[in-house]
């Protein structure tokens, strides 16, 4: 019997040493606005496959797509399209980028809950952000010089912002820049003469979101595009995905996998 | 059935992609609004498939540019570009005698590197020129022909090779490059105190790089330069040793630091005879017709970035550098130093309308401290024994083309006598390919 525990014993010992040899490892880099979503899938996951081993960093969307693109990840998380730039990179090095939507993400622009407006149009928020407009009561608001929040430009929210509801121009040159979606709403939230601009899944309950051409962001109006701000978010993977990158991203695109990205605020496709 | 309806809408991106004229993207949208409303699609699944679809025709787009090209065309990028400059001197002599000079320039270059296999890169560039190592530029109109001008009267300008080298990359973390090469293939320093960047080096080098984890990286060039090979009589040839390794160090997200310690050894220097061509100003002590002293020198650069280093007060600068270089000449014992220094803030790189940079470098080499055919010839004419004020503004005017202002103001420190002032204006329009 003693001799049957130490063999057990011994058999665990072992076992405990091989096994993570034989763990499959994954890198997932990229999109800040994407990482909640692929740190929690990746925790669940693990959970369910001991043998998996997933490591998942932030980084930025370019340095997701230009990871992917180089082979140093399995997995770029971006918070925007590809670029051609970048697919003419990817094609001369003979990649086989493939695009899996993961989740919808609104850009919800937030003013502090003591603001009194409710509704901007895409021109008005233009003009606040390009520096045309740079007082509340030009809005209908009162009359307190506007409080701007932007993100840094390394930030895939700030280049789907900056497409989307500026369609390209330049932030004026007095935003406050901030370096996560976290600190745009922890600072609309402390000033009642800001505005700035979130993923959903960043809201605080010290801001408020407005309407952006008569049309509130939600689930719904994320989904059927009523929502002009909204955008899709990215997991790229070089190639067809196979073994643990294909039940990854399974599981992401899961009932379980799409209620976890609603948790984290984020619109699920199911 | 996602699969089938992701077909079909394939095809119709593809069709629309293609320019076939008929609504196709509206209609696209329609149909899958319509699978939406009668319930076979949910908006999620919708969204996805529309999505998806339209990354997959991006793809295919611009995988079809590639294949439809030859390989070699594939495997080659071709790159140049065009400077025009106005210059203005004012040149104060030793004797007193003040000299102010007015001239239009250019500057063409042309080159292209070909990925000859998986390991294998060749590049090969042309520029104009007259033989100067220290200079690209043509000058219009220059009729003095024994210092390098074409003849004047809208002669046509000389093109010259300006590198032809091959790199091998056997590993990852090892580069091995030959040849006539890119400065910047050779070793790095962050201003133009020792090498004028102009200078295309003969030799070869070794590049070695290494990753210490996400924050840093080490690396090491090294090799052997041929400055002269003069087989027409007994005389040794020059040769330049290098060794230079460095570290990047990124502090956090926005600050990093670049440093380098490079040591060189120029042998055969002391008692070679010295350049007889047109470009080439004598200022290093001479002995005759032969160089008196050799060169053996230690250099540290450094180099310190930070990104939008005013944030905080809510200005919107992108970038501001510090930097720094020492030269000391080991194999002389007086006037032997060298220094320089200066900031750098605006723009990283000026890549479209907007984008704007200022550089100022303060620079001092004495007489002997590095050889006299190397420091930016546009400083005091590229002599050593000089002190020297420089600053350039760029401003980008759209994508690929900027203005830049340079300014130098030096003087002559070699003895006591007078400084013989240099003011150097150039203004330039910068296009490129």
């Amino acid at each position: 019997m003693k001799s049957l525990r130490e063999s057990i014993l011994l058999a665990s010992i072992v076992l405990g040493l091989i096994v993570p040899c034989y763990a499959e490892k994954m890198i997932i880099e990229g999109s800040t606005t994407v990482l909640p979503i692929a740190q929690k899938a990746a925790e669940v996951f693990m959970s369910n496959d001991s043998a998996a081993d997933i490591s998942v960093r932030g980084g930025g969307s370019g340095v997701g797509i230009a990871s992917i693109i180089d082979g140093t990840c399995d997995i770029g998380d971006s918070s925007r399209s590809i670029k051609d730039g970048e697919l003419d990179r990817a094609a001369v090095l003979g990649r086989d980028i493939k695009a899996h939507v993961v989740a919808m993400d609104g850009i919800a622009v937030i003013v502090n809950k003591l603001n009194k407006i409710n509704a901007l149009s895409k021109k008005q928020l233009k003009d606040i952000y390009t520096g045309r407009i740079s007082n509340w009561k030009d809005v209908g608001g009162s009359d307190e010089k506007i409080v701007v929040i932007s993100r840094d430009s390394s930030s895939g929210t700030f280049e789907a912002f900056g497409t989307l509801a500026l369609e390209g121009a330049k932030v004026r040159s007095d935003a406050l820049m901030q370096a996560s979606n976290q600190a745009v709403a922890s600072t609309v939230g402390r000033a009642p003469q800001a505005i700035g601009y979130v993923g959903l899944g960043f809201m605080s309950g010290e801001v408020k979101a407005v309407e952006y051409e008569g049309v509130v962001p939600s689930k719904e109006t994320v989904l059927t595009g009523k929502y002009l701000l909204g955008r899709p978010l990215f997991m790229y993977t070089n190639g067809v995905p196979k073994g643990l990158v294909k039940e990854f991203i399974d599981f992401v695109k899961s009932p379980e996998g799409q209620k976890l990205a609603e948790e984290e605020g984020f619109v699920a496709l199911r | 059935m996602m699969k089938f309806l992701t077909i079909v809408v394939l095809a119709g991106f593809i069709a629309l992609s293609l320019g076939i004229h008929f609504s196709y993207a509206g209609e696209v949208d329609v149909l899958l609004q319509k699978l939406v409303d009668k319930g076979i699609l949910t908006s999620g699944e919708a969204q996805e498939i529309k999505t998806e679809t339209q990354e997959q025709v991006k793809k295919e787009i611009s995988r079809g540019k590639y294949s439809s090209l030859p390989a070699w065309v594939q495997n080659t990028k071709i790159k140049g570009d065009l400077r025009l400059r106005y210059q203005y001197k004012n040149e104060k002599a030793i004797n007193g005698y003040a000299k102010d000079t007015q001239v239009g320039r250019l500057r063409a270059r042309l080159g292209l590197e070909s990925k000859i296999n998986e390991k294998l890169l060749a590049g090969i560039g042309i520029a104009t020129g007259s033989g100067d190592p220290r200079s690209t530029n043509v000058t219009f109109g220059d009729t003095n022909t024994s210092s390098g001008g074409d003849g004047g009267y809208s002669s046509k300008f000389s093109i010259r090779l300006d590198y032809a080298y091959a790199k091998y990359s056997p590993l990852s973390w090892l580069n091995l490059v030959g040849g006539k090469m890119l400065l910047n293939d050779t070793l790095w320093e962050p201003t133009d105190l020792i090498w004028d960047t102009d200078i295309t080096p003969e030799g070869g080098i070794i590049q070695l790089s290494k990753n210490l984890g996400p924050n840093a990286s080490v690396f090491m060039n090294g090799g052997a330069l041929i400055e002269t090979a003069d087989t027409s009589t007994n005389a040794d040839t020059m040769m330049a040793y290098l060794i230079q390794p460095g570290i990047n160090y990124k502090l956090n997200d926005t600050i990093s630091v670049k440093g380098a310690f490079t040591y060189y050894d120029f042998s055969n220097a002391k008692n070679s005879a010295f350049p007889t061509a047109s470009w080439y100003k004598s200022t290093n002590s001479k002995l005759g017709t032969n160089w008196q002293y050799g060169f053996r020198m230690i250099s540290p650069a450094l180099e310190f970035k930070v990104m939008q280093p005013f944030k905080a007060i809510g200005l919107d600068i992108e970038t501001f550098k510090l930097f720094g270089e020492y030269v000391n000449n080991l194999a002389v014992s007086a006037k032997n130093t060298g220094f320089s220094t200066g900031f750098q803030f605006g723009n990283d790189k000026i890549e479209k309308w907007g984008d704007w940079q200022f550089r100022y470098i303060y620079a001092m080499l004495e007489k002997d401290a590095v050889p006299d055919f190397l420091p930016d010839s546009d400083r005091y004419g590229g002599k050593t024994g000089i002190r020297s004020h420089e600053g350039i503004i760029s401003y980008g005017l759209g994508k690929n083309t900027s203005l830049a202002l340079d300014i130098y103001r030096s003087w002559n420190i070699i003895g006591t006598s007078t400084k013989a002032p240099e003011t150097l204006v150039q203004a330039d329009w910068n296009m490129k390919f």
